[in-house]
């Protein structure tokens, strides 16, 4: 179980975005690469109330190549080759939540919580797979909390990660 | 003038100049040709009435500022266009005295609203609040981008499980009309008919199946009404600079006559002097497609089957708008201040509906080409909120009345012996809400009828402010026709950048943005301004 937002916690994200994948057809052809920004919100422990933690997830041909934190846009501009194709933007408050599986994704996206930048014909016109690579992210990864999870300080597991010390990342897929 | 560019434009409208700007910015060397005497299209602000009362001929309401891109991307408030959100952006004043307000602060919106429905006013604020959630969402999805088809549409909002998310969006409101959607939502008639009301002006009838689908976007900007200061052409005029500044060229009276086609190719035009300009790169039209299609093109450059299709009838609005300009000496006051003193600051105010029954009838009659009997124009005072478009201690006013474009029996012509009449009633209805608003305070009027909008604006085709009818087969990418709702042609290097194209009339700077993405593919441009 890797604490989040650590390396292993990335690659256990892109194991459960790439298990979710693997069921689907009609994936999208091609490379793309995706920029999350996650704000210091001064509630969330894991970013600086003015801080701003960069990752970076590429995909290509459906599957999460790699998934990495970067410093700085210039890393951005230089490990996307110049080309970030979707930026996923909010307060680590969210974000948090949403990989905690309290708040789902899409309804974070509806609320104007997540601002989505990029071609959103792309995202509607595979809908069913980007749905699964969200779902992988907020459901599929058991995750641990060392300064608290969201509500911070209040001890409560995210839902599916009640038992999560006992199960297996791909127990908790295959469910 | 010279005779070659890279991009040849048609129409000196918001959607040409912005089109051009983004062209002359990606480094093309571009021509803008307009056949009036000025840059703006409906963006049009004459003294209609008495020197130095500037009244906004066409586009009044400009409800996307800071929604669309351009206005980011080309800098358009740095080049002397200021606009200003009215506090109190639009009430209703009915029958009884009361009134409805609608404000940028949403508690006083909601308060205004729970004095004729509690229960609705808290179903706007939830309706409201999710509207402003996804309006970002939606700007992207379905305005900012070239047109997905319904179905491709209504797959994702299944995918994405949009209605098990969303009290008020689903894939059925794509079969709605607004009437409906304003049933199932909310209890007070009055309530509903501004709702309603707003829609229309908005161009969304609200009886028309299929509209509701668009109904939660407009709530989600319906408190983001911009009044451009000094007139709706100052925003034509910045956008003339910004196009200037990075090179590119408007000229005025140049009447596009023939669109030069050389082996199924867009190579240039000719103007009615005779004057031939070359393209290198492209030609793009955002005039309506009559003119485009049936007078600019050969009749074999396209196919036969395209050609009828647009001789036989392309689908416009059935309604149009008539208008009353005028030059007042007093600000209205209305009655209904008394129930609701913010009304008299309000800067457009519906006289009169009701209901959304009142609208509907009024619908009937407009599309049997009547006119409505006791008229309920809408009453915009800009000077509320731009003093500088009037002299010192006047100002300037606004009737809109939804009418007919062709009069029964007589044809447009028939608003000629018509127009000075039904004005006065117009002028009778303001004046039976704020009594005040009459020969005293009414220094000079000025109709303007639906007929006399395409005798300014040819483009408008029978008094189709849309350019082309809002409704459920009319949108997306079968608008104008299947085979043109990709801002494509048949013939290459032709484009479509108006407002026939996807999503629509208004000053939504859309059917331009948009046509900039598939040009920009075409001719792998860098998207400078795709900054994601």
């Amino acid at each position: 179980m890797p604490d989040i937002y650590t390396p292993s916690w990335y690659e256990e994200v892109k194991e459960a975005m790439n298990e979710s994948a693997s069921r689907l057809t009609g994936v999208p052809d091609g490379s793309f690469v995706v920029a999350i920004e996650i704000g210091g919100d001064g509630m969330s422990p894991y970013v600086d109330i003015s801080g701003l933690r960069r990752f970076l997830i590429k995909i290509d041909q459906g599957k999460c190549q790699w998934y990495r934190e970067i410093a700085n846009k210039e890393e951005e501009t230089e490990l996307s080759n110049g080309g970030v194709n979707f930026r996923f933007a909010g307060p680590a408050t969210a974000f948090d939540e949403i990989a905690a599986g309290l708040l789902d994704p899409i309804d974070a996206a509806l609320k104007g919580l997540v601002k989505v930048r990029g071609d959103m014909r792309f995202l509607m016109r595979h809908s069913e797979h980007v749905k699964a690579l969200l779902d992988a992210y907020s459901r599929n990864v058991v995750t641990l909390w060392p300064q608290g999870m969201p509500p911070y300080g209040v001890a409560i597991q995210p839902q599916g990660q009640e038992a999560s010390s006992n199960i297996s990342t791909s127990e908790i897929t295959n469910a | 003038m010279r005779n070659t560019y890279d991009a040849i434009i048609i129409g000196a409208g918001h959607n040409g100049l912005t089109l051009g700007s983004y062209l002359a910015r990606s480094g093309l060397d571009v021509v803008v040709l307009e056949r009036r005497h000025e840059e703006g299209g409906g963006l049009a602000t004459e003294e209609l009435t008495l020197p130095g009362f500037l009244h906004n001929v066409h586009a009044n309401y400009h409800t996307f500022v800071d929604m669309a891109p351009p206005v980011k991307d080309l800098e358009v408030r740095s080049h002397g266009v200021t606009y200003v959100r009215p506090e109190v952006q639009m009430a209703s004043v009915y029958d009884d005295g009361t009134a409805l307000v609608i404000h940028t602060d949403l508690d006083k919106t909601c308060e205004s609203i729970a004095r004729f429905s509690e229960e609705d006013a808290q179903t706007f604020r939830r309706l409201y609040l999710e509207a402003h959630g996804y309006v970002d969402l939606l700007l992207g999805t379905l305005m900012y981008q070239p047109p997905m088809s319904v179905k491709e549409l209504t797959k994702a909002l299944a995918s994405f499980g949009i209605e098990d998310r969303s009290e008020f969006l689903g894939v059925k409101l794509r079969r709605e009309s607004i009437n409906w959607f304003l049933d199932k939502h909310f209890t007070n008639s009055k309530v509903k008919a501004h709702l309603a009301f707003h829609a229309a002006v908005c161009g969304y009838v609200n009886d028309l199946p299929g509209l509701a689908i668009g109904f939660p976007l407009l709530v989600g900007k319906i408190d983001n009404w911009h009044l451009c200061v000094g007139g709706s052409h100052r925003l034509a005029h910045g956008l003339w600079r910004d196009l200037a500044r990075n090179g590119g060229v408007m000229i005025s009276d140049a009447d596009v006559v023939r669109i030069v086609v050389d082996k199924g190719r867009a190579v240039g035009v000719r103007l009615s002097d005779g004057t031939e300009l070359s393209a290198r790169k492209l030609v793009a039209s955002t005039v309506d497609i009559e003119q485009t299609f049936l007078e600019m093109v050969d009749e074999d450059s396209i196919p036969s089957e395209l050609r009828n299709k647009i001789g036989s009838g392309l689908a416009h609005q059935k309604w149009s708008l008539f208008s009353v300009h005028l030059a007042l000496s007093e600000l209205p006051h209305y009655e209904a201040s008394s129930f609701d003193p913010d009304v008299d600051r309000a800067w457009v105010v519906n006289l009169g509906y009701g209901s959304t029954g009142e609208l509907d009838s009024d619908w009937e009659v407009i599309r049997k080409g009547l006119l409505p009997k006791f008229p309920r124009p809408n009453a915009a005072v800009n000077s509320l909120y731009d003093p500088t478009d009037a002299p010192e201690g006047c100002f300037t006013g606004l009737l809109r009345q939804f009418a007919p474009y062709s009069i029964h029996g007589e044809g447009p012509a028939g608003w000629d012996g018509l127009s000075n009449w039904y004005a006065k009633q117009c002028l009778n209805t303001w004046e039976r809400f704020a009594p005040n608003i009459n020969d005293n305070s009414i220094l000079d009027w000025a109709p303007y009828s639906p007929a006399d909008i395409p005798r300014k604006i040819k483009n408008m085709v029978d008094g189709d402010w849309m350019m082309g009818e809002v409704s459920l087969s009319n949108m997306l990418d079968q608008r104008p026709l299947p085979e043109l709702g990709q801002y494509r042609t048949p013939i290459e290097g032709l484009y479509l950048a108006g407002s026939t194209q996807h999503p629509h009339g208004f000053i939504t700077f859309g059917p331009a943005y948009n046509a900039l993405q598939v040009i920009a593919d075409d001719l792998e441009l860098d998207k400078w301004w795709n900054e994601i």
